[in-house]
């Protein structure tokens, strides 16, 4: 499974979502789902998916599907 | 290293007050792992009365909200804690049997994880040595999450 496979797999099963809405506009509180505990559990599955430990930083700036990428270029993570 | 909080000892971990502090004894606690303790029921607790008038037993919302006080105590006896105000955000709850006056409710709750300010638990209620009430829970201190949250 390619990074970005995983990546939009971690966004489809946190918030029980389809492929067709991992777009530009999802981010944090666009949806019910990606509430504060939301973002926890989407933190956690990251972390588990790409075998990382996120900054407290990049938990905070990881506000959209499009930016989290760029997030997580950081930890080497390649798309 | 565990220990033990008495009736007012625990109120630095656990910020409920009559008539809704939930538990009377923490007899045991592992700060981050456990906490296990009891509440007694007397004819005098204030629901008795109209829960329901000839047949008294315990409010199942309130038996979830003791092992949700006790699990509370689990997570704040850790370092830097004490005191923080804590809120519930999903709890799963089985009951078992009636809790009646005169019972003892003895309650074993467990930290899953906790992790960036929420807390995973579960715990068990037992009167007369049986399950009377079972719980998962998550549960979170507002202020160690906001931390975490990205601005809009």
């Amino acid at each position: 499974m390619s990074a970005q496979e995983k990546y939009d797999e971690a966004f489809i099963e946190t918030f029980e979502i389809e492929k067709s809405d991992l777009t530009e506009k999802l981010e944090y509180q666009s949806i019910p789902a990606w509430d504060s505990v939301g973002h926890m559990a989407l933190m956690a599955e990251i972390e588990e998916v790409f075998d990382i430990m996120l900054e407290m930083d990049d938990i905070l700036e990881f506000g959209s599907y499009t930016t989290g990428r760029e997030t997580l270029k950081k930890y080497d993570v390649e798309f | 290293m565990s220990f033990s909080l008495n009736a007012e000892e625990l109120k630095k971990y656990q910020p409920n007050r009559f008539p809704f502090l939930m538990i009377d004894i923490v007899e045991d606690v592992e700060p981050g792992q456990y906490a296990k303790g009891y509440k007694n029921l007397t004819n005098n607790e204030w629901y008795f009365p109209m829960h329901f008038p000839g047949a008294p037993n315990m409010p199942g919302a309130l038996q979830l909200e003791a092992m949700a006080q006790m699990l509370t105590v689990a997570i704040t006896t850790q370092e830097g804690l004490s005191g923080a105000v804590t809120h519930a955000l999903e709890h799963t709850v089985r009951f078992r049997k009636e809790v009646l006056p005169g019972d003892c409710l003895r309650i074993e709750a467990f930290i899953d994880s906790w992790r960036r300010g929420i807390c995973k638990g579960h715990a068990f209620g037992y009167t007369n040595g049986e399950v009377a009430c079972q719980a998962k829970m998550m549960i979170t201190i507002p202020d160690i999450l906001e931390q975490y949250l990205p601005k809009r």
